[in-house]
C-alpha cells in the first residue's frame, strides 16, 4: 500500500456526472431512470446517494462505470470523458474503477487471493506485484489468514471483505459501492463500514455509495444526494453524522416514525441508534 | 446347435467381434466427442455470448442465425441425418460406409446437441458475476477465461458427460452405414438372429460403460466444483 497517493488537495473533482439521463421501461411497463442529473464528487470524498427503491439511485451509480451507458450526457471521473472512450479505452478505465455489489459477485470456484487478484490479471499486471497487492489487500481487510479458501466457506460480511481487497488491489481512483451492506446484519453492517472508512482515509479513494439504510449514510457519508423519481431532490452535507434540521431528508425521516432524525450517531456504539438502521426500507414495504 | 451353447461359449466365440464393435465404439465416440468439444466449444461460447443482455449483444443476428441452424439440425432424427448427409460424408472421409464414415454424421449432430447444451451451462453462471469482471474492465475474451470457463466448469464436465452417454447411445446407429459398434452388434446377432445371449452380453457391456462414463463424470465435476 506504501506507493498510494494519499489525498491530493486538489480540487478536481473524482467523478462528475453532466446532465447524465437514462430512461427504461421496467418490467411493469412504467418508465424509470435517471432523468437529467449533474453530480459532483470531489477527490477523496465519501457520498451516498439514498431514495427509494426505483428511485433510480442504482442506475446512477451505474453511470459512473458506463455498466449502464447513458442516453445524454457527460460522465467524467479522474479528468476522463468515459462516454468519449472507445471500447478498449473504456476498459481501460474501468482498470482503475472498484466496484462493489449488494451480493457480493465473487467467483465461487476460485480461491479468495485468486478473486482478489482478478482484476490486476485482467489488466495484465506481472505476477509479482499482483502476489504483493493480493497480500497488501487482504491484510488491509483482515482476511490474510484466508487467502486461500474459497469464498464458499467464508460468511456474508468476509465475502463483502474479500470483494473490498479484489476492488482495492488495482489502486482505484474512484469506488463504486452499489448496496454493499444491504444483504449484511446490523453488526457486519458496522464492521464494513469501518473498513470502507478506513480505505478512504488510507488511500484517499472516493467512494460513491447507494444504499436505502439511512444508518449506513449517516455514519459513513461526507454528504448526501437524495434522489426520488429519477432526480437528486437534495443534496446535504453530514457532519458528525447529523442530518441538518429543516432538510426534506430530516422529515422524511420523522414522518416514517424513526424517531428525531437529527440525532447525532454517537460513534464507537456500534448498537446504537439501529433503530433508524431499516427505516426507509421498513417504511416502504 | 445354439440351445446348448452356454453364456460363456458364445462370449468366447464371439470375443474378438466384441472387441472389435468395442474398439470401433470408442474411435466413433472419440472423433465426435473431440469434435463437439472444440467447435461447439466455440460455438456455445458465442451463441451466449451474443444473447440478449450478454457482452456482445451487438451480434444478436448471429445469435438468431445460430440459433435457427442448431434448432433445425437438432430437429433431424439422427437415422435421417445420417442418409441425408451422406453425400457430405463421402467429400469428408472419402467414403459412406465403415466407422469412420459414420463418425461424420455422428460429429455433425454432437456438435450441435453439445452447442446447446453448453449455451445452456452458461446460463447459469449469475450474470452479477459477469458484471463484475466488465465493471473491471474484461474483454469479452477474458470473461469467457476469467469468469465463464471457470464458473460453469462443473456443469461444463456433467455437460460432456451428458454428450458421451447420449452419443453412445447414437453410435449404435452407425451400423446402418457399416459402422460397426457394439450397438451394431446388438441389433445385427441380438434383434436380427433372436440370439438373446448376445444381446445380453452387448446390453451388459453397455451398461457397464454407460455407468463408467457417468461416475467418472461426476466425479470429475464435483472434483472441480468448489462453489
Amino acid at each position: 500500500m506504501s506507493q498510494t497517493a494519499s489525498l491530493p488537495p486538489s480540487p478536481a473533482p473524482a467523478i462528475e456526472l453532466r446532465g447524465v439521463s437514462r430512461r427504461f421501461a421496467d418490467p411493469g411497463g412504467r418508465l424509470v431512470g435517471v432523468l437529467p442529473t449533474s453530480l459532483r464528487i470531489a477527490t477523496g470524498e465519501i457520498h451516498g446517494i439514498i431514495g427509494f427503491s426505483g428511485a433510480g439511485k442504482s442506475t446512477l451509480l451505474r453511470i459512473v462505470n458506463l455498466l449502464e451507458r447513458p442516453d445524454a450526457g457527460e460522465v467524467i471521473v479522474h479528468g476522463q470523458d468515459l462516454t468519449r472512450l472507445s471500447a478498449a479505452g473504456l476498459r481501460q478505465a474501468r482498470h482503475r474503477i472498484g466496484m462493489i455489489f449488494q451480493h457480493f459477485n465473487l467467483l465461487h470456484n476460485q480461491t479468495v487471493a485468486d478473486n482478489v487478484a482478478l482484476p490486476m490479471r485482467i489488466a495484465g499486471e506481472n505476477p509479482a506485484r499482483i502476489r504483493e497487492r493480493v497480500k497488501a489487500c487482504l491484510d488491509f481487510v483482515g482476511l490474510a489468514e484466508k487467502a486461500d479458501t474459497y469464498p464458499g466457506r467464508l460468511s456474508g460480511g468476509q465475502k463483502q471483505r474479500v470483494a473490498i481487497a479484489r476492488a482495492l488491489a488495482p489502486e482505484p481512483h474512484v469506488l463504486l459501492a452499489d448496496e454493499p451492506t444491504s444483504a449484511l446484519d446490523p453488526r457486519t453492517t458496522l464492521d464494513l463500514l469501518g473498513v470502507l472508512a478506513d480505505a478512504n482515509r488510507k488511500f484517499g479513494v472516493s467512494i460513491l455509495l447507494v444504499s436505502h439504510e439511512m444508518e449506513v449514510i449517516r455514519r459513513l457519508c461526507h454528504r448526501v444526494s437524495v434522489m426520488e423519481g429519477g432526480r437528486i431532490v437534495e443534496q446535504l452535507d453530514i457532519a458528525d453524522g447529523r442530518i441538518p434540521e429543516g432538510s426534506r431528508l430530516a422529515s422524511w425521516l420523522s414522518d416514517f416514525g424513526a424517531g428525531p432524525a437529527a440525532s447525532p450517531s454517537p460513534a464507537g456504539r456500534p448498537d446504537a441508534d439501529t433503530r433508524h438502521h431499516f427505516a426507509l426500507e421498513a417504511a416502504h414495504a | 446347435m445354439p440351445e446348448t451353447t452356454s453364456l460363456f461359449d458364445t462370449l468366447n466365440e464371439l470375443l474378438p467381434e466384441i472387441l472389435k464393435a468395442t474398439g470401433e465404439t470408442l474411435l466413433m465416440m472419440a472423433i465426435c466427442l473431440s469434435a463437439a468439444i472444440v467447435i461447439s466449444g466455440a460455438l456455445g461460447l458465442l451463441v451466449f455470448l451474443t444473447s440478449r443482455g450478454q457482452s456482445l449483444e451487438r451480434f444478436r443476428a448471429f445469435n438468431l442465425v445460430a440459433n435457427g441452424v442448431i434448432n433445425v439440425v437438432r430437429s433431424f432424427p439422427f437415422i435421417i441425418l445420417l442418409v441425408a448427409i451422406s453425400p457430405f460424408t463421402r467429400v469428408i472421409a472419402g467414403t459412406s460406409i465403415g466407422p469412420l464414415a459414420a463418425s461424420v454424421p455422428l460429429s455433425i449432430a454432437a456438435i450441435f446437441y453439445f452447442a446447446r447444451l453448453i449455451e445452456q451451462t452458461l446460463r447459469d453462471v449469475p450474470r452479477g458475476v459477469i458484471e463484475a469482471a466488465e465493471a473491471m474492465g474484461a474483454s469479452p475474451l477474458q470473461i469467457v477465461r476469467h469468469v465463464l470457463l471457470v464458473e460453469a466448469r462443473s456443469g461444463l464436465v456433467l455437460a460432456v458427460t451428458v454428450l458421451a452417454v447420449s452419443f453412445l447411445s447414437y453410435s449404435a446407429v452407425a451400423g446402418v452405414v457399416g459402422g460397426g459398434g457394439i450397438g451394431d452388434l446388438a441389433i445385427r446377432y441380438g434383434y436380427y438372429r433372436f440370439q438373446t445371449d448376445v444381446m445380453l452380453i452387448t446390453i451388459v457391456l453397455l451398461v457397464v460403460l454407460v455407468q463408467s462414463i457417468q461416475f467418472l463424470g461426476q466425479w470429475a465435476a464435483r472434483h472441480v466444483d468448489k462453489r
